[in-house]
């Protein structure tokens, strides 16, 4: 899109144009002022000609003609008439046609006042109906998944859903079924429409047949407010628009942003917004008092923290004060939480990745790093690290998308089976915690397909950890080797919590400095910090946004060290693992209750607005810890979000320039950083080598899914019940030397732990390997040693 | 994991072979389907999703298009009256109406044995021999009402194991759009095709 | 009006075994695609089009020109059209049924002229007995060496895949046809590409052709293209075969040279109207044709030009023939019905406006009509075919849609009276006047295949089991 496209002249309703040739007449028109009517027509997806709504008129030698503008390029010099009365007449006959069999039951549809069917029909239709027929019937909405309904009657058979089921999200589960006049879009029986994407159907439906179940009749278009904003679920940050009423968020849309989400959303995405109105929200501070926690005022709250830090540092040093987390909220909030650490406790102890995550100075090195439009420009691409349908959705569809629209080369290198394995050119799998093996197989060239793919001008590398067992180093091994064989490689790290990068770019990691500089001397990471809490060397513990306890892969360490800890203050939006026994809970604003900037997995930053109150007198991070500052008689001097912005463009030069008013008026796409930043963090050389492949004739995977007991999942109640639950996936050739039958409960034992687990049999995870999805509800931590003993549990 | 027999089983590997896309065998891969079921259940379009690497949805898209993938209890004779123009100018109707009425099928249903099933349909190519019907797509042209009974109760009584479109013109047929020529064994045995590469084609000696 | 018979010779000389290769081979088969083995591409190519040969599918375009047109990319692909289903239409029955080799050498000389090593042939799933004749044939032909590997001993390579259709009318457009071949719903793709030659069995170029066009081939290279040109001094060259039905003395296929008359075709060869009745309309060139009546059009010549000035066209070579006694709102009601049963419902005029053209007519002819009825279809139609022009201004995808239009078009202009008489008496005087029996089209058609909403209801029960949970 950047390269200037050769143009070519229409002349539109008189008016000659200059557009890009081979561009479809419909895009033309519209992009310069020519609204031509349609309903099947979709930017983001291949054209069908189906409904005939955008019939216009070009003049040929054999006279005008009648042509779909959805399905014709232009051509120099063609003359389209879009407004005569031949075509007035085609699209009064269409309108007509379409309602003919339409139900009249707007006043009751969610679609009313903002359905294109409607809309249409009053500005081209032909008034009232002369079908006196009885219209065709069937039954009324059937649920065709947990989220959304189906109501045959109104669908007008556009075929937008089914294609975007079919060509973007790759889950052909809702087609056309019988023809003709009979034609209707449905599933297979007892197969739902159980697609982590279902609910971008609801939204490009034309009219009111698909509805989503946490939406139904919750409100009229026209009384919501609109603001928009972007997801914090997805590390890529797709935009979003919310829509409120009385201050109580109804829903999420996706708003098309070239650069990351091209208007999809991932369910989790666009129905993620439940917990916030969740009861168990915390709504004031609260200390303990002879074992329990009690609600005290601000003041209070705030007096008490202050003193007993200050006596803590006054004693032993701010050495003695660690702080974790900072990678859920803004950047306004990750930068005061930086400056309070060093200005006001003045620890090195601070670490926002919560020791499950890739090093942070591989995360925070800035050579090569892939933007995701990069995607569409590689010749190769490479995907060795979680299952980005799983973990990151919006990353998922735009591979997806390249491999399959733009004809890329992809290489998907994976435990077990992925979403996109289907649109791969290459598939590796390897034994969790062998793939230092496979990877040195792949550089000596044992798979010399895959190395010549690799070999490629351009390649795009997107690592991440694809397995616990393969531990952090990995994912930097991979880059390594694709950045020797490549033309020009470019390495997109994935991370987990979505503001991860800005917290980074804040300084909030052992190693670093604010605007990604390396710290002179560096302190601990989460691990370090929960021993030294052990030992009695750390003596306190903030929590901010952060659940150690829940989040490392080896919680024992963060049991002991939570114990032994001597004070433990959290600031968060519930109570979850980490912080039921602290010493103080200060309750934070969350998402959409403060405004703020948010940078996403290639560095881009975007602007969060605010739509409702938080709950009781929960605040934003970034106030309560000005508070406290000058409570212990420092002052941060953090007036708002927006000051503190302008602050960070003033004193970090990756982020000059961005300001509020950059984002909301002149970078609608967002900023990203660095753009030249002058950081100077490369990548360390790593080494390919690694653990040996295990032996054990049995090995555990662990990854993440779409759905899990996260606690603001916990708290969505549409969401929560898709998770999968404590499950363990058995290969079925090794179910019967187990004797394992689907349902039946098996007892996993690894060297870390011992849980029972659904058995699910599955050919998608590999012979010997058995794979249980992390952080379910009811399932019991394993750790990161993949050797694993399974037996039936009787 | 397939639940098809051996024989079905290889007769769609070699079916698939034929084609230069395994998904190009879905209609055979249909046909075989209900040949081993008597009609499309959804176990069968499960089965053919499988082998064609497709989803059961999509399987399902493709078998509701076309009107002779069966997915409801068909009966042993499906008996196929035409009622289009060529055939309706002839009396088509009437030779319908006449089946309705003998068997007491009305159109697009099952008899309660799973006998007889009977549909009206449209043009089947045989309108220089008008009226005509088929059964199991076997075909007679040139039927009148009268013979449209007998046709009813012949399979009602004799239960032919194959039916045999020259046996079944000879006995109810009249007028033919050209001439046949020669008689020949060979039929079919279900509300299938009957055709060689599905294991369809069947004679009284085979069964 | 004398001329020698091609297509239809042999199984007219030896009846009882036209169909063995036997016969085939005794009578000359064979030669021909031995004889292409040892020409170019071009040669073939020229020849065909040197020769006038026309499709005979309906399209009536040069087989020749088309051929030209394929695409450089390879592989390339042929499939013979073999879908036969339109009202009226029975000749490629026969030629299957009584003369299979034929056709099969056709394949191979046209798959040569057009390097493809992959051919198939759809056939319609209602004619199973063409289908197994044709299969035998190939058989025959693997096993004597003339399809498979090096064919006839030389270095060529020709699989021949015969594949049977599900029942589907639509599906003998040739990009229903193709979609249907890959697996897919047999739904028409959008145009452009005009031609499958550019891009067609996946996405490869490919050549489709209807069965008796390709039975021309062996003759035609035989006689050479002079030799078939000079058969007739008409405009449109070599024979073609026409299918009479309806209320004639002689239904059936006749092979015929081009340039004889309706009334040659209806009262000489077809043998007159049945008892003596009087001839009142009939169908031209398969249902898709807009009607001839005998005041205007008994004496126009049979060809493609002379037939689409007068505002219709010969398609298939269907020709449909009513008497005094026949209910013009009837047999409107039944073409129309079955373009709305055939219908594939990608375009919204044609799935909605053939279905309820049929419910406007079933009510007129069952006595339920309105004065405005017969204005109404009309401005209905022209919704489906902008000023129901002909050739139709489409505002589909495919013609089948404004196919439907052809009846209207014959009630406005021919029979509005008729139409009047219906609405004003509540109905039909005709003998065996409809009864509501026919299916109606709001409902399912053939319930046998329709289990509509049963994949809804059975996933809410599942889902409201998941709630309990
Ligand atoms: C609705 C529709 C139905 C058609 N049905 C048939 C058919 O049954 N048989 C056929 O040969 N051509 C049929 N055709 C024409 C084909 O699209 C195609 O033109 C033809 O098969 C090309 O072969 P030819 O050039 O040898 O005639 C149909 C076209 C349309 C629009
Ligand atoms: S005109 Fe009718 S049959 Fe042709 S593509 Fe459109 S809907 Fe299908
Ligand atoms: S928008 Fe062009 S046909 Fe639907």
């Amino acid at each position: 899109m950047t390269d200037q496209p050769n143009l070519v002249a229409v002349i539109i309703n008189g008016t000659e144009h200059q557009v890009p040739a081979g561009e479809m007449l419909i895009k033309a028109a519209q992009d310069n002022g020519t609204y031509i009517p349609r309903f099947c027509w979709h930017e983001r997806m291949n054209p069908v000609g189906m409904c005939r709504m955008c019939l216009v008129e070009i003049e040929t030698p054999r006279g005008p003609t009648m042509i779909t503008a959805c399905t014709n390029p232009v051509a120099d010099g063609m003359v389209v008439h879009t407004e005569n009365p031949a075509v007035k007449k085609a699209q009064e006959a269409i309108l007509e046609f379409l309602l003919a069999n339409h139900p009249l039951d707007c006043p009751v549809c969610d679609k009313g006042g903002e359905c294109p069917l409607q809309d249409q029909a009053l500005a081209y239709g032909p008034g009232e109906s002369r079908f006196v027929e009885i219209k065709r019937n069937y039954e009324k909405p059937i649920p065709i998944s947990d989220l959304v309904l189906l109501d045959r009657e109104r669908c007008i058979l556009c075929a937008r859903c089914t294609r975007f089921s079919d060509e973007i999200s790759g889950d052909p589960l809702i087609e056309f079924k019988d023809r003709g006049n009979q034609t209707e879009v449905n599933t297979f029986p007892d197969l739902p429409f159980s697609s982590y994407f279902s609910g971008n159907t609801v939204q490009i439906c034309p009219v009111g047949a698909l509805t989503a179940t946490p939406y139904r009749f919750r409100a009229r278009p026209w009384d919501l407010q609109k603001v928009e904003s972007s997801s914090m679920f997805d590390t890529a940050h797709p935009r979003i628009e919310i829509h409120s009423s009385q201050n109580e968020i109804l829903r999420y849309v996706g708003v098309d942003n070239d650069a990351t989400n091209h208007g999809w959303l991932s369910d989790k995405d666009r129905f993620g917004f439940e917990y916030l109105r969740s009861e168990n929200r915390l709504r004031a501070p609260m200390v303990r008092r002879d074992g329990r926690l009690v609600e005290v005022d601000w003041p209070e709250a705030l007096d008490i923290v202050a003193t007993r830090l200050q006596l803590i540092k006054e004693e032993d040093g701010g050495q003695a004060i660690a702080i974790i987390g900072g990678a859920n909220g803004t950047n306004e909030d990750a930068f005061a939480l930086s400056r309070f650490a060093r200005e006001v406790i003045g620890t090195p102890h601070v670490d926002a990745t919560v020791g499950d995550s890739l090093s942070t100075h591989f995360l925070a090195a800035t050579v090569d790093r892939a933007l995701i439009s990069d995607i569409d420009e590689a010749d190769t691409i490479l995907v060795w690290g979680p299952d980005l349908k799983e973990e990151h959705p919006t990353l998922y569809l735009r591979v997806r998308r390249a491999a399959q629209e733009l004809g890329k080369t992809l290489i998907v290198v994976h435990p077990a089976v992925t979403g996109l394995d289907d649109r791969a050119s290459h598939k590796l799998s390897y034994r969790p915690g062998g793939g230092h093996d496979l990877l040195k197989d792949i550089s000596s060239g044992v798979h010399d397909d895959v190395l010549e793919a690799l070999s490629a001008a351009k390649v795009v590398a997107i690592v991440g950890i694809a397995s616990v067992a393969d531990g952090a180093q990995l994912a930097e091994s991979v880059a390594a080797v694709a950045r020797q064989n490549a033309g020009s490689a470019k390495i997109l790290p994935l991370h987990r919590r979505a503001n991860t990068n800005g917290a980074l770019d804040m300084g909030l990691a052992p190693n670093l400095n604010p605007g990604r500089q390396a710290a002179p001397n560096p302190g601990m990471g989460t691990r370090a910090i929960m021993d030294a809490l052990d030992s009695g060397e750390v003596r306190a513990l903030l929590l901010v946004g952060a659940d150690p306890l829940a989040d490392m892969p080896d919680p024992r360490p963060a049991r002991a060290g939570l114990e032994a800890a001597e004070y433990v203050i959290s600031l968060d939006l519930f109570i979850n693992e980490s912080n039921a026994d602290v010493d103080v809970i200060l309750p934070a604003a969350g998402f959409a209750e403060k405004e703020g900037t948010v940078t996403n997995i290639e560095g881009r930053v975007q602007k969060l607005n605010r739509v409702r109150p938080a709950p009781g007198s929960a605040r934003p991070d970034w106030a309560i810890l000005d508070d406290l500052a000058s409570q212990m008689g420092y002052s941060l001097g953090l007036a708002s979000a927006e000051t503190i912005a302008k602050e960070i463009s003033e004193s970090i030069p990756l982020y000059a320039g961005v300001t509020h008013d950059h984002l909301e008026w002149e970078a609608r796409d967002g900023a990203v950083v660095p753009i030249d930043g002058g950081t100077d963090f490369e990548y360390l050389p790593v080494a390919i080598d690694g653990p040996k492949t295990p032996g054990a004739q049995l090995v555990l995977h662990q990854a993440r899914t779409l759905y899990d007991d996260g606690v603001r999942l916990r708290n969505s109640p549409s969401l929560h019940p898709l998770a999968p639950g404590p499950v363990v996936h058995v290969n079925p050739s090794d179910a019967p030397g187990l004797g394992v039958k689907s349902d039946s409960t098996l007892v996993v034992t690894t060297a870390h732990g011992e849980g029972r687990f659904k058995a699910v049999v599955d050919d998608k995870v590999p012979a010997g390997v058995v794979y249980v999805p992390l952080g379910q509800a009811g399932g019991a931590h394993l750790g990161t040693d993949p050797v694993v003993r399974v037996k039936v549990d009787n | 994991m397939s639940h098809w027999s051996e024989a079905t089983q290889e007769r769609a590997r070699q079916i698939i072979s034929r084609y230069p896309e395994k998904r190009s065998a879905v209609m055979p891969l249909l046909y075989l389907a209900m040949a081993e079921e008597g009609h499309l259940t959804n176990e069968g379009m499960e089965e053919v999703a499988v082998w064609c690497g497709i989803t059961p949805a999509q399987v399902q898209s493709v078998a509701s298009f076309y009107t002779m993938y069966k997915r409801e209890r068909t009966g042993r004779y499906l008996v196929s009256c035409c009622t289009s123009i060529s055939c309706m100018l002839l009396g088509g109707d009437d030779v319908l109406h006449a089946v309705e009425d003998e068997s007491g099928v009305p159109h697009g249903e099952t008899d309660d044995e799973g006998l007889l099933s009977v549909e009206h349909v449209e043009c089947i190519g045989a309108c220089g021999g008008a009226p005509a019907v088929q059964v199991n797509y076997e075909l007679i042209e040139g039927v009148t009402p009268e013979k449209a009974r007998e046709l009813v109760n012949w399979l009602k009584k004799a239960k032919p194991e194959v039916v045999n479109t020259d046996e079944m013109q000879q006995l109810f047929g009249g007028g033919r759009s050209f001439d046949w020529a020669i008689t020949e064994e060979g039929g079919a045995v279900g509300p299938y095709p009957a055709f060689q590469p599905l294991g369809t084609v069947k004679t009284e000696a085979d069964s | 009006m004398t001329m020698p018979l091609l297509v239809t010779k042999r199984m007219t000389d030896h009846p009882a075994d036209s169909h063995t290769i036997d016969r085939y081979e005794a009578t000359g088969g064979y030669e021909q695609a031995r004889r292409a083995l040892t020409l170019t591409r071009d040669d073939l190519v020229e020849e065909v089009k040197a020769s006038g040969l026309l499709g005979r599918g309906g399209a009536a375009f040069s087989a020749g020109l088309k051929w030209s047109f394929l695409a450089p990319a390879r592989p390339s692909y042929l499939v013979i059209n073999g879908d036969e289903s339109e009202p009226g239409t029975f000749k490629d029955r026969q030629l299957l049924e009584r003369d299979p080799h034929q056709m099969v050498e056709g394949i191979i000389i046209t798959a040569i002229a057009n390097e493809v090593h992959h051919a198939f042939v759809y056939i319609r799933g209602e004619y199973p007995k063409p289908a197994r004749r044709v299969q035998q044939a190939v058989d025959e032909a693997y096993e004597k060496g003339y399809l498979g590997q090096g064919i006839f001993g030389s270095d060529y390579d020709l699989e021949l895949t015969v594949h049977l259709g599900g029942g589907a009318y639509i599906c003998g457009e040739e990009t229903a046809l193709i979609n249907s071949l890959e697996g897919l719903r047999g739904e028409p793709r959008l145009k452009p590409p005009y031609f499958p030659a550019a891009k067609g069995l996946y996405m490869m170029p490919t050549i489709v052709n209807n069965v008796e066009t390709v039975s021309n081939l062996p003759h035609i290279l035989s006689m050479g293209a002079t030799g078939y040109t000079g058969l007739t001094d008409s405009a449109d060259t070599g024979t073609f075969m026409m299918s009479l039905s309806g209320h004639v003395n002689r239904p059936g296929n006749y092979e015929l040279p081009h340039g004889i008359t309706w009334r040659d075709l209806i009262f000489d060869i077809g043998g007159g109207i049945r008892d003596d009745k009087e001839l009142k309309a009939w169908i031209p060139g398969g249902a898709s044709a807009p009607w001839f009546v005998p005041e205007k059009h008994l004496d126009l010549e049979i060809t493609k030009e002379a037939t689409a000035a007068a505002g219709s066209m010969l398609g298939s070579g269907a020709v449909i023939v009513m008497d005094e006694d026949t209910c013009m709102v009837r047999a409107a009601e039944r073409v129309v019905r079955f373009f709305s049963h055939e219908s594939c419902g990608q375009c919204t005029p044609c799935r909605e406006g053939t279905t309820w053209l049929e419910m406007i007519l079933r009510r007129i002819e069952e006595g339920q009509g309105r004065a405005v009825d017969l204005d109404l279809a009309i401005d209905v139609s022209d919704g489906i075919s902008i000023d129901l022009a002909w050739p139709p201004k489409m505002t589909t995808i495919c013609p089948l849609g404004p196919s439907a239009v052809s009846p209207i078009i014959a009630l406005r202009d021919h029979f509005r009276d008729e139409v009047d008489r219906h609405v004003a008496e509540g109905g039909c005087w005709f003998p065996g006047a409809m009864k509501s029996g026919g299916a109606t089209p709001q409902t399912p058609r053939s319930p046998l295949v329709t289990i509509s909403s049963t994949a809804g209801r059975s996933s809410q029960e599942r889902l409201s089991e998941g709630d309990r949970e």
